[in-house]
């Protein structure tokens, strides 16, 4: 028997399990539906269910690699041309993956190939250091810390934009895990619902700070001053003046470090020295906000542009910006299975969030992790080097090309998922 | 909420006008017209539709006298049956320019408890403080100057009236929202208000011919009609070669490139060409393109001439002085961000998939409006080349 063929019969059995309760989406039959089958690298899509059990049916039948839906209503969603759909609106939908952003982590997981000149290592690179080319194979592993930052993106994205500055009803969001590197949010409100991809592009802009202008929030030269921005001013001047609080409250040390680090600041030694000359009077200044004469020793406004645009980046929200832009984007289906890791997609409640952690969850309901079992698999390993794996507490591997391995049947599926194992 | 008769007499673009002046509303249009020219002196009739017309085909943003009376929502019909039947882009985009300005300078001269009933009537969700709210400080040198307004609006109405309003101070993340209003002063209310009223005016060019036909024939049976839509062709046929797009490429010095310009570009000179009022992103953008190339000044400054606001002595110093300061045209990214870029809508390829690069043995996207142009110029001089060889095998 394949792994795939083995997934596709542990997938038939978890939809078989949990057919009378399948997720519902609202206005469910107005939604476009995609799969991606185990067998080809496609994806079936303009179909449609009249009822949830017509699609718990396809889902016990062909129990697809992975399973989705629109965040779009249609009034004719399977209809294949997508000018004849009839569009009647569109859900907001906010995607947080940590694939695209940098975060620590990925140094000790992450795995790249350079197609090109062979050379290999671990984290992100933007390009190779050997060759400069841009074509890699990677195999990108997932961890507590990873993930733990995902959330944090999603709860900074609730609870600093869409709560307090646009209004968001917490009853209109619909957050879930994704099932491998990050958690999707949807806003689900008639209004929103009309806003056209263009005003969906200025939404991105403000959460991720964006084609931010800061000569219109307040930043300019007059003379041989230097005139900042205000924290009594609303908006994103206020967001970035409490950011800069924040950072400067913080130990000299921890300052420091931010300062000269090239991913952050990227400041000499000069600069740092002359910043902390001025640092105490400048945090009381921009504290009780009645002045914005900014006057430190070497800080041009080009200085100051850079240094604001790495404030602008630590309060924005780090978000895949095309899935928020398009209108006729397919998302995945809450409650369905991720065919990359066997996790389930799952919906976390606002008031839940914090406490949730998808590698190793105690309430059950909210468990991701749907074939966890104490019975071993013996499966053996395929790629070169594999990450150790950390779920429900239990560390497992490293791994190397050729092992034999006994793990518990949640790990096997994970890895036979991952294509980095095969079974025996 | 009862909107005043009085308001629709000022603003006959309300959609209240549907519920106040039902009558006309359900009115088949030719009878419409007919009883207005037998209701209304037709010379007054005519004196106020000309008025606008020639207004627009002189470049004017004002007219002489704006007059608030029930004749003025019959002429507010009529000009848009008027602008229905000419059927030609150049002449609505003038048309909506010079009203919607002459909106402006009329609503703000109202109070806010007027504006107020406006945006109620054109069902925004704003909220309006008698009393003025802060939102923030200015201070410049040792001024302070108190940010306060009485208006905010729901951030989804922001965004609608101001989709065709690029301008970098509009954006959304450079100004001040909370709790899902944006804090708005009102000039700049006003300012999306007539953006409306210019948009309600923009009427979809008829597509059915036959129909456009029929219709037409029908409205030039009446007299008066058939007198002032003549009146209105003949002006403007004098007009039009005024107003014809050229950018003459034919100055000694330069290239041709105008078969090289990207999508982007083209779009916004098609804009200027149908008489479209592009925002200031828009201008600089072109000016900087043009300037990359060594346009002569007086052929950049005739391309706005086409702009309702056009000022030829404003336009050309501020041509020289972006040649001076040699500003380089927006990135591909910047044009994005600013949705200039129309690589999709245009279906470029060269936009879209890229070029091979023979140095770096793959395929690159345009990162730059000047790279398509020197891509393009490449692959063209190639096919010259090729076509040349042709011809002396």
């Amino acid at each position: 028997m394949t792994e795939n063929t083995y997934l596709k019969r542990l997938f038939q059995a978890y939809y078989r399990g949990i057919k009378s309760n399948i997720h519902i989406v609202n206005s469910f039959e107005q939604r476009e539906f995609g799969f991606i089958p185990w067998d080809k690298q496609i994806m079936i899509r303009h179909m449609s269910f009249k009822n949830p059990q017509n699609l718990t049916k396809y889902l016990m039948v062909n129990a697809p690699k992975h399973v989705y839906s629109s965040g779009t209503l249609y009034l004719q969603p399977d209809n294949l041309d997508m000018n004849k759909k009839e569009y009647q609106g569109c859900d907001l939908i906010i995607d947080i993956d940590v694939d695209h952003f940098y975060t620590p982590c990925k140094e000790d997981h992450d795995q790249w190939y350079c197609k090109d000149c062979g050379k290999s290592g671990m984290g992100m690179p933007t390009k190779c250091p050997k060759c400069k080319s841009i074509k890699f194979k990677t195999l990108n592993w997932i961890c507590d810390k990873c993930l733990t930052i995902a959330k944090k993106e999603i709860i900074k994205l609730v609870y600093d934009f869409l709560i307090p500055d646009f209004g968001i009803k917490e009853i209109d969001l619909k957050i879930a895990f994704s099932g491998h590197r990050g958690y999707h949010l949807k806003v689900e409100n008639e209004t929103i619902r009309t806003l056209s991809s263009d005003a969906r592009r200025e939404l991105v802009d403000y959460v991720t700070g964006k084609n931010i202008s800061f000569e219109i929030l307040g930043l300019r030269e007059m003379g041989h001053n230097i005139h900042g921005l205000l924290k009594s001013n609303i908006g994103w001047s206020q967001k970035i003046m409490k950011k800069i609080e924040e950072i400067l409250s913080k130990p000299n040390l921890e300052i420091e470090h931010l300062l000269l680090d090239k991913r952050k600041f990227n400041l000499n030694n000069k600069l740092v020295k002359s910043f902390f000359n001025s640092k105490d009077d400048f945090l009381e200044l921009i504290s009780k906000g009645q002045k914005n004469l900014w006057t430190i020793e070497g800080f041009t406004l080009n200085r100051w542009k850079n240094f604001l645009q790495v404030i602008v980046g630590e309060t924005g929200v780090e978000i895949d910006e095309p899935v928020t832009i398009d209108i006729h984007r397919l998302i995945r289906y809450p409650g369905s299975l991720h065919g990359a890791t066997g996790f389930k997609v799952q919906e976390v409640g606002l008031n839940e969030l914090e406490k949730f952690k998808p590698l190793n969850e105690s309430n059950q309901n909210l468990d991701p992790i749907v074939f966890k079992s104490k019975n071993v698999q013996k499966i053996e390993i395929i790629e070169l080097f594999v990450p150790p794996t950390k779920i429900s507490g239990e560390t497992y591997g490293s791994f190397k090309n050729g092992d034999i391995v006994e793990v518990p049947n949640h790990i096997a599926v994970f890895l036979l998922c991952k294509g980095v194992a095969k079974t025996l | 909420m009862e909107i005043q008769t009085e308001l629709i007499y000022h603003y006959p673009w309300l959609p209240s006008l549907n519920n106040i002046f039902s009558s006309i509303a359900s009115q088949d249009p030719i009878e419409f017209i007919k009883e207005t020219f037998e209701k209304y002196p037709p010379s007054e009739i005519r004196d106020r539709i000309l008025e606008l017309f020639r207004a627009a085909f002189e470049n004017l943003e004002q007219i002489m006298e704006y007059k608030v009376d029930k004749l003025n929502v019959h002429c507010y019909l009529i000009l848009k049956i008027f602008l229905y039947i000419l059927n030609n882009r150049v002449i609505t985009n003038r048309i909506a320019n010079l009203y919607s300005k002459i909106t402006y300078n009329e609503l703000i001269n109202e109070s806010d408890a007027y504006i107020y009933d406006i945006c109620m009537d054109l069902k925004l969700d704003i909220n309006y403080y008698q009393l003025p709210i802060k939102f923030g400080i200015n201070i410049t040198k040792d001024q302070q100057e108190i940010l306060q307004t009485n208006f905010r609006i729901y951030f989804i109405d922001y965004l609608k009236l101001s989709a065709n309003l690029r301008d970098e101070y509009r954006r959304l993340i450079n100004n001040p929202l909370s709790e899902g209003y944006v804090f708005i002063q009102k000039r700049s209310l006003i300012r999306l208000l007539q953006e409306y009223v210019r948009q309600k005016l923009i009427i979809r060019q008829e597509e059915n011919k036959v129909n456009l036909d029929n219709f037409k024939g029908e409205t030039l049976k009446i007299k008066e009609f058939k007198e002032m839509y003549e009146t209105i062709s003949n002006e403007w046929a004098l007009k039009e070669e005024e107003f014809e797009y050229s950018i003459e490429i034919d100055f000694k010095s330069g290239k041709d490139i105008s078969g090289s310009y990207p999508p982007c570009v083209q779009e916004t000179l098609k804009k200027t060409q149908e008489g479209q009022n592009i925002t200031h992103t828009e201008r600089l953008y072109i000016v900087w393109f043009l300037n990359s190339f060594n346009y002569p000044e007086d052929k950049i400054v005739n391309i706005f001439s086409t702009l309702p606001d056009f000022n030829r002595e404003k336009t050309a110093y501020q041509v020289r002085f972006a040649k001076k300061k040699g500003y380089i045209p927006y990135s591909c990214q910047s044009l994005k961000s600013y949705n200039l870029c129309m690589a999709k809508q245009y279906k470029d390829e060269l936009c879209l998939d890229g070029y091979y690069s023979k140095k770096y043995e793959t395929q690159r996207e345009i990162k730059h409006p000047l790279t398509y142009v020197r891509i393009k110029q490449y692959r063209t001089s190639k096919i010259q080349k090729i076509s040349k060889n042709q011809i002396k095998k």
